[in-house]
């Protein structure tokens, strides 16, 4: 069975694309087979993030216009076997995209067998972010810890609940899922900036990730490796986390707290 | 009116979302603010004078206005003709005349004559107009009928942007109101959760109307059209269990269970 992940926040520049690459590769490397698709038309960024902006031939918007196959616009990735992504175009505007096309990629890549494909928004509620999550089943909401953020995310949520297809059909509606980016603990230690069970409460949703903020999340969007391939990293650990939470493991949060000094550090300053 | 600042023109629109093709129309269900003209003459010039006058002080704001025209005022029912005038009067002063008011005798054979549809009156009937018992006529439930329906009750968080209404009835929220939520009522409004966002009770000018929440933090509390913005909680109520009243024409707040 396919399932179709929304990955969306209202906010610009929270990290959907960061979380979306990150995700597909988690779920990619659990032997998944994943598609992921930038619903960004015009802004595409999804591939540069994924490191293949130079294997872009056909785009989305190709494909839902019969100038190509999907199968020529799948790009496969050259470091998971298991993960395909679809770049949006750079060259049209999001009037580009219609429901009924964007029905039928998502029909064939089912057809395909495809076990989830994962949908980056655009940010804002308009045309692309309505149809990256109308056909979806369940929804990451990237929200980060500051209140214009969290006021977006609310925003997200409720027309996840009201303008999306399980949402229209009633039948459960879509599944939420909060994830926290650009998370500094020693920042919410000194009350700069919200914790979270700030953000959980006000929209009263679990967390399946708090990823926090760190350099290596720069460097590997600019080397086009997804942050969550770079072991080293405590971003990659979290992401990898909320990949094993989305797919029903319970596992304790990470990252949350302010690292704590050792003696020695604690003596001569860390 | 009856509700505060905020767009009041769509309370509860139920629009299928297609997101396939657009539809040739929607029909939707709207609750709109309406300037209603109660006049006590007929006489077009001295309708004319006294508008203008008024108008004067904010010319813009009644530029090409809707009115519903309201002839309980009058002593004797006027016939068409006395009614036409008026209405050209209205239309002089800059106002477009849309319909007529219930609860004033004849006015359906107006409402024939001059092509203008009846519009019930959302406030209690006045007392003033003795022949509303002899004249029937279908009425907006009353605040105290009100009690009749079953509260609305909505289960799921109120996000922000998003607005529920009940109609004629109380609205129970056993979630949370998001800040930039709103949660209108024609009746009492309670809340099982957080308020952040804005209430609204006694939307039809039920001034016995209450407001009850489980943790404080509105935006906007209103009730009967009377509205408190809070710009900052005052900190004996924030957080806190809430109710709000109205003792007439104060807003009152205070905690629930001491």
């Amino acid at each position: 069975m396919t399932e179709i992940i929304v990955v969306t926040s209202g906010k610009g520049g929270v990290g959907k694309t960061t979380t979306s690459a990150s995700i597909s590769c988690g779920l990619a490397r659990r032997g998944k087979k994943v598609a992921v698709i930038d619903f960004d038309i015009g802004l595409r960024n999804l591939d540069l993030i994924m490191g293949c902006e130079r294997r872009v031939v056909y785009d989305f918007v190709n494909v839902i216009q019969g100038d190509c196959t999907l199968k020529q616009a799948l790009i496969k990735d050259k470091r998971i076997e298991t993960l395909y992504v679809l770049a949006a175009s750079q060259t049209r505007d999001k009037d580009a995209l219609s429901p009924e096309g964007v029905r039928r990629v998502l029909d064939e890549l089912t057809a395909e067998g495809f076990d989830y494909i994962i949908c980056d928004s655009p940010a804002g509620i308009e045309k692309g972010a309505h149809l990256a999550m109308y056909f979806a089943d369940r929804a990451v909401v990237v929200v980060n810890p500051e209140v214009s953020s969290v006021r977006d995310s609310d925003r997200i949520l409720g027309l996840l609940a009201s303008k999306t297809q399980r949402a229209e059909q009633g039948n459960g509606g879509v599944k939420e899922h909060l994830l926290l980016t650009r998370y500094s603990p020693r920042r919410v230690a000194t009350g700069e900036m919200m914790s979270v069970t700030d953000v959980k409460e006000i929209l009263g949703l679990d967390v399946i990730g708090v990823v926090p903020e760190s350099a290596d999340v720069l460097s590997a969007s600019n080397a086009g490796i997804p942050v969550i391939l770079n072991e080293e990293s405590d971003a990659s650990r979290a992401y990898d986390d909320a990949v094993s939470r989305l797919l029903g493991e319970s596992l304790p949060l990470r990252f949350v707290d302010e690292p704590k000094k050792g003696f020695f550090a604690r003596m001569f300053g860390g | 009116m009856a509700v505060p600042p905020s767009d009041n023109s769509k309370m509860m629109t139920n629009k299928p979302a297609d997101a396939g093709r657009e539809s040739a129309i929607d029909i939707r269900f709207g609750q709109v603010g309406l300037v209603q003209v109660r006049i006590r003459t007929t006489d077009p010039g001295a309708i004319l004078d006294e508008l203008t006058g008024r108008i004067a002080t904010a010319p813009r704001f009644f530029e090409r206005t809707a009115v519903c025209l309201d002839l309980s005022g009058l002593e004797k029912s006027p016939d068409v003709a006395e009614v036409r005038g008026v209405i050209d009067a209205v239309r002089r002063a800059g106002m477009l005349s849309i319909g007529l008011t219930t609860g004033s005798l004849g006015v359906e054979a107006l409402s024939g004559a001059l092509q203008l549809p009846v519009l019930s009156h959302f406030r209690a009937q006045r007392e003033s107009v003795p022949t509303v018992q002899e004249a029937p006529q279908p009425q907006p439930p009353q605040p105290s009928e009100s009690a009749g329906l079953p509260a609305l009750l909505h289960q799921q968080t109120v996000r922000s942007g998003q607005r529920v209404y009940a109609r004629s009835r109380d609205l129970v929220v056993t979630a949370t109101v998001s800040a930039g939520a709103e949660v209108i009522a024609d009746g009492c409004v309670h809340i099982y959760g957080a308020l952040r966002g804005r209430a609204m009770a006694g939307a039809r000018e039920d001034t016995t109307a209450r407001v009850f929440c489980q943790e404080f933090h509105a935006e906007l509390v209103s009730i009967a059209g009377v509205f408190r913005v809070f710009e900052t909680i005052p900190p004996e109520l924030a957080g806190k269990p809430v109710q709000a009243w109205l003792d007439g024409e104060k807003l009152n707040f205070s905690r629930i269970g001491g």
